[in-house]
């Protein structure tokens, strides 16, 4: 039955990027949180102010890195 | 079986729609949640407030652009 191994193969395709995907609609979600929580403190404006915009750029920036920084870790200690 | 149930490209869009859909749904949620938190300090009045308002709207606007802003940070990493 090979119709069903070729279909199988992008299947797990199509599995892994949706995996992706949601790995990274996950991350953009949690960054949001994070970083509303941290920058926007006070009453909201009709526009971000401009050390709102810096702070968010800052925020998930900092945020990844230290994503990252805890896979290293976790992987090093593992070791 | 045709395999027409099993058809690549109608999965797709059925899955697409109900990633959507979920997705939607799940900021619909999160927007009231935080815009509440935010907005809603002291107790609540029969209507809401000309300033909740106007707050209510704000955030929800501005978390929506945070939102966008660094899902499109996020891509052009």
């Amino acid at each position: 039955m090979d119709s069903s191994s070729v279909d199988s193969a992008k299947f797990q395709r199509l599995l892994e990027q949706e995996q992706q995907r949601a790995m990274v609609n996950q991350m953009v979600a949690k960054l949001t949180d994070v970083c509303w929580d941290k920058c926007v403190t006070g009453s909201v404006g009709s526009s971000f102010s401009h050390s709102e915009v810096t702070c968010l750029s800052n925020c998930a920036q900092r945020y990844m890195e230290l994503s990252m920084l805890t896979v290293q870790r976790f992987k090093s200690n593992g070791e | 079986m045709d395999g027409s149930s099993l058809d690549s490209a109608e999965l797709q869009r059925f899955l697409e729609q109900e990633k959507q859909k979920a997705m939607f749904s799940e900021m619909v949620g999160k927007l009231t949640s935080v815009c509440w938190d935010k907005c809603i300090s002291g107790s609540p009045g029969s209507k809401f407030s000309s300033s909740e308002s106007t707050c209510l709207n704000n955030c929800a606007q501005r978390y929506l652009e945070m939102s966008q802003l660094i899902l499109r940070r996020f891509q052009s990493m």
